[in-house]
Order: structure tokens, then C-alpha cells, then sequence
């Protein structure tokens, strides 16, 4: 059964739309900045992918998700307005929520009780749901780094099932003095941004992002045909040295999706910047296509990493490129480390055939997710 | 449709923790980890009888890492600021990385925050799918006074696993009906226990 991916929508560093993230593609331009709100001594960095407006009062995640929804529904409507209410389905994808409120309850600031309930990721859900006519299930998917891929996942098993007729499926997360610190206590951040697969590389760039697609079953443009997941069972923070766990995630998915390493033509990274993911990537990617790996690219040196949004976000930069037939490059990457992929895009390749993309993801707690987007 | 059978299910409170042997590592988890192990550990199952790629590993959970939010969040004005250690388990989904470590399991991982309704329809499904050979289904709430103070939830701790296969000779044949995993955990346990074949933590059902 096909499931297809008739609507995308997009909040991020790089622009309000997605037609301002398709120019940032283009371009190839950087999102990441210094943020104004994190230059105290305790972040290590504050180059950040931040948006232009996200972040204003107590609940920035609903902000940012409704901004993406509206987009992505407004594009949509000809099949949503055909469906019932509760043949709606919607998928949150979100690894911290409104994490703002918990700050502003901590330190006494003023904090409405509706962002104090979206602290809890399934309420997001819910009022989301409520905010954008999807009476038919809800889930809420927080798998570290890899979220917004199982939520993509989860979406097209919802569809497979007939538990919907369309998902909502939807990212965010926003950028948090929480979350800055404790990367900075990690000592994970690059103090000049993030520069995937890059020699010098040092560290990643947090980013904030709302994204959005509408899934729905049937024949369209771009589908979504394969995913995939394992674990490395190894570190918490520190992905496997190996890879074998990042290969065996894109094998499934491949499996799923009834290809082969051959028939890939772009693979979109996750590539954070640090040294050992993109190293472990590295290795993967040579474990399952040899030495014939099909052009590769990242795009947190772009929007930074969103965590929960990453997934879905650098999912409509896929489709995005297999729409206007280019391959996104690697902003901010400079020189290649030794080892990277040897088809690893600095600059976008214009005019070229892209049908099967695979699209990867690594997080916290040795999670690996992969999945396969077939266009045209 | 293949048949979902349960063949153990454990419940488990935070006075289980002392029952089970755990390495030096564990004092170092958060609450909410640690009964998510616990849970894990009482269902008895021998990991080594299996490919360890084929287990996967779906959580549910309500408050997720609130908790644990809330106290490395009030960590921060403490000498030396915020433990990094701590930060890491500010994500719901790190039990699923220890009890992968744990017990060296590879395959595919859920975590969905939320109610424990859609957990056991959502390993079944992947069970159905192939996309594993079984499935650990772990829900598990840890609320601390500290957080049900900030975030005004009910202060709980407790955590129920199943291991989940398709079908077989032996086990509970999941229904339709079963949607709730705390309620069912229970009464398999419950049932266990009756018979005396077993305590009230972990039962093979």
C-alpha cells in the first residue's frame, strides 16, 4: 500500500515557509547564527539555528508546530476538507515539548496553564489535534533524535492499518536555555556552528523547528516506502565505533521498501557535526553500499539540530530536492574529513534523477532510524 | 492475522529495586530508568536464547523524564551547574537505551508518551510486520513529590513489561479487548500468584 506525502510545511531557521527553506536549499545557505538570548558563559556556543519568531512567549513548541500544521493543511485541503473529522489522524514528533514552561515554573515567571499541560508531549498532541480538525487518533513519538523518522513511520502505519485516512504528522522542538546547558555541560557544542563531516568538526549546533507533512494513502509524487530501526546497545550518548547498528537500521529499510543499496540516489544524512556520529555515519553508509555509496549531504549546518523536527524537516528537504531535481549540498562543510563519503555534497547538484532517497537518523540512548522516499 | 501471545508480564513498584542484582551503573540511573529495568528484569527472560537483533524494545510512558527535568533543571544553580550525566536522562526515551545495553538488544525501538492504551497494539503490530521476532513492551511512571509539586501532576511510580512473540504453543493469546498493559500485566500476574507458581513481582504467564 502506498503512502504518500501530499503536504509539507515548515518554521525554521532559514525562513517561515517552505518555499524559504526550498531558497535556503538552493542557496545553500546557513541558518546558524549567534542568539542574542544565549550569550552567558555558561553555553558554550551560542550559534544556534534559531527562528525568527518561535520563540516568543510561554509556549513556543504549540507556536511553532500550529505554524507548520497551517501550512501543511492549507496545501492539503482538497483532500482533508473531503474527510471526516475523526478519519484524521495526528503524530507528534517532540523530545522535549514546551520545555519553556518548566523553566518559567522553576523560576517563577508567569507561565499560563495551558503551556504548563504542554510540558507533557501527548497534551501537545492532543490540542493540536483539537487546534487543527484531527478527531481520529493521536500519538505522541519521543525517541530521542530519531523521532521524527519513527513518527513518520508511525504515521504510515496508521494509514496501512485504516485506523486513519490521513495523519498530520508533526515536529518541534524549540531551543531552551534547558536544553543549551546541558550540551554545553556535555562539552558537545562547536562554538563556531556546526560543520558536518568536516575535518575540523567539533561539535553540533542546537536549532529549533516546527515541520509538518500530510499523509495520505494512495499514488502521489513522493512516497514513503521503507523505514527501519535498531539500537546499538552500547553508550548512551556515544554512537557504536562501528556503525553495524546504523547498517542494520538502513537494511530493514531497504527490506521494507524492496530495494536494493543500488537503486539509492541520494542519501540524506543526519550528520550532526560531532566527531563520532559523523564517523560512525561514515562508516555505515561504506558497510552497505561499498564503494559505490550514492551522493550524500546534511543539512544541520543549515537549520541546526532540531531534535524532535529533525526527522520531518530534513524529510521535506528530501522531497523538496526530489521535487526540483537536486541534490541538497552540506552548508558549512568546508573539507571533507578523511573517511567521509566520497559522493559527500558541499554544493547542490542541480538536474539530476533523484527517485529513491534514504533518509538517516541516530540519537541518544543508541537509537538508529532510517527511511526509504520513493519520487515519481 | 498471526496470534499475539504474552508469554511473561511483570509488575513492578519502587520497592522492588533491591530484588534484583544489578552492576555498580545502576545507582547512577534515574528513578525512572531504574524501574523501567526493574520491570524488565522480574519478567526472568533469557535473552541469550534468541537473536538479540530480533527483540524490540516499545516503551509508553505518561510523564516520561519529567521528573528528572525538573531536578536537573534545579540542579543549575548549584555549584558547578547542571550535571551532564543528568542531562542525559532528561529524554523519556533513555530506558530504552539501558535496557538495550542491559541486555545487548538490537532491534528496531518505540517510545510513545502518552497512556500505556496504544503500547500493546503498537508491538503487536510489529510483531505482525516481522519487523521483529518479539518485543519488550515496557510502560513505566515515575512522578517524584518534587515534580508533581512543579508541574502539578499526581506523585506515582510504577512500571508493568510484557514480552510479546508471535504466536506459539504456550501464553496469553492477546484480544481485541486487551488495550490496556497495566490492567492486563496485572491480572496475568494476579492470576500467577494465586496459583503460588510465583511472587508478586513478575509472572510467566
Amino acid at each position: 500500500m502506498e503512502i504518500t506525502i501530499a503536504a509539507c510545511g515548515a518554521v525554521t531557521a532559514v525562513g517561515e515557509t517552505v518555499d524559504e527553506l526550498l531558497t535556503a536549499v538552493r542557496a545553500n545557505t546557513s541558518g546558524l547564527r549567534p542568539c542574542g538570548r544565549f550569550i552567558d558563559p555558561v553555553y558554550q556556543s551560542n550559534v544556534l539555528g534559531a527562528t525568527a519568531t518561535g520563540t516568543d512567549g510561554d509556549d513556543p513548541a504549540f507556536f511553532l508546530a500550529d505554524r507548520a500544521l497551517r501550512e501543511a493543511r492549507a496545501q492539503a485541503n482538497s483532500i482533508l476538507g473531503k474527510l471526516p473529522s475523526n478519519r484524521i489522524a495526528l503524530v507528534l514528533s517532540t523530545t522535549k515539548a514546551n520545555i519553556e514552561a518548566l523553566e518559567r515554573l522553576t523560576d517563577a515567571r508567569p507561565c499560563s496553564p495551558t503551556a504548563r499541560r504542554h510540558l507533557q508531549g501527548q497534551l501537545l498532541a492532543i490540542d493540536l489535534a483539537a487546534a487543527h480538525g484531527a478527531a481520529g487518533p493521536v500519538q505522541c513519538v519521543s525517541v530521542a533524535c530519531i523521532s521524527g523518522l519513527v513518527a513518520i513511520e508511525q504515521g504510515a502505519k496508521l494509514l496501512q492499518r485504516g485506523a486513519a485516512d490521513a495523519v498530520l504528522v508533526v515536529g518541534v522542538d524549540c531551543l531552551s536555555a534547558f536544553v543549551v546547558t546541558g550540551f554545553s555541560a556535555l562539552k558537545a557544542l562547536d562554538p563556531i556552528g556546526c560543520r558536518p563531516f568536516d575535518r575540523d568538526r567539533c561539535g553540533l549546533s542546537p536549532g529549533e523547528a516546527g515541520a509538518a507533512l500530510v499523509l495520505t494513502r494512495g499514488k502521489g509524487e513522493t512516497a514513503v516506502c521503507g523505514w527501519g530501526g535498531s539500537n546499538d546497545a552500547n553508550h548512551l550518548t556515544g554512537p557504536s565505533r562501528d556503525g553495524a547498528s546504523l547498517a542494520l537500521a538502513i537494511r530493514r529499510a531497504l527490506t521494507v521498501a524492496e530495494l536494493e543499496p543500488r537503486d539509492i540516489d541520494y542519501v540524506n544524512a543526519h550528520g550532526t557535526g560531532t566527531q563520532y556520529n559523523d564517523a560512525m555515519e561514515s562508516l555505515a553508509l561504506r558497510a552497505v553500499f561499498g564503494d559505490a555509496c550514492p551522493p550524500v549531504s546534511a543539512a544541520k549546518g543549515m537549520l541546526g539540530h532540531t531534535m524532535g523536527a529533525a526527522g520531518i524537516v530534513e524529510t521535506i528537504i528530501c522531497v523538496l530536492a526530489a521535487r526540483q531535481r537536486l541534490i541538497p549540498g552540506t552548508p558549512r562543510l568546508s573539507s571533507p574529513a578523511d573517511g567521509a563519503p566520497e559522493q559527500l555534497l558541499k554544493e547542490p547538484r542541480t538536474s539530476v534523477n533523484v527517485r529513491h532517497i534514504l533518509k538517516l537518523g541516530t540519537g541518544f540512548g543508541g537509537v538508529n532510524g532510517a527511511l526509504v522516499l520513493r519520487h515519481g | 492475522m498471526a496470534d499475539i501471545v504474552i508469554t511473561a508480564a511483570s509488575v513492578v513498584a519502587p520497592q522492588d529495586v533491591g530484588r534484583f542484582r544489578f552492576g555498580i551503573r545502576f545507582g547512577r540511573l534515574d528513578p525512572f530508568c531504574q524501574l523501567g529495568l526493574v520491570a524488565v528484569e522480574a519478567l526472568g527472560i533469557d535473552f541469550s536464547t534468541q537473536p538479540r537483533s530480533e527483540v524490540a524494545i516499545c516503551v509508553a510512558t505518561n510523564a516520561g523524564s519529567l521528573s528528572t527535568d525538573v531536578q536537573y533543571w534545579q540542579s543549575r544553580n548549584e555549584p558547578g551547574g547542571v550535571s551532564p550525566t543528568l542531562f542525559v536522562y532528561t529524554l523519556p526515551s533513555t530506558v530504552i537505551g539501558e535496557i538495550a545495553i542491559r541486555h545487548g538488544l538490537t532491534g528496531p525501538d518505540l517510545c510513545l508518551i502518552g497512556g500505556s492504551a496504544e503500547l500493546l497494539d503498537e508491538a503487536a503490530d510489529l510483531l505482525r510486520r516481522n519487523e521483529a521476532a518479539v518485543c519488550l513492551a515496557v510502560y513505566c511512571d515515575v512522578v517524584s513529590s518534587s515534580a508533581a509539586e512543579t508541574i502539578r501532576l499526581r506523585a506515582e511510580a510504577r512500571a508493568c513489561a510484557a514480552y510479546l512473540q508471535r504466536g506459539g504453543s504456550g501464553g496469553y493469546t492477546l484480544t481485541k479487548n486487551d488495550r490496556d498493559m497495566i490492567s492486563l500485566c496485572a491480572r496475568l500476574c494476579s492470576l500467577r500468584e494465586k496459583d503460588h507458581h510465583h511472587g508478586r513481582v513478575g509472572c510467566r504467564a
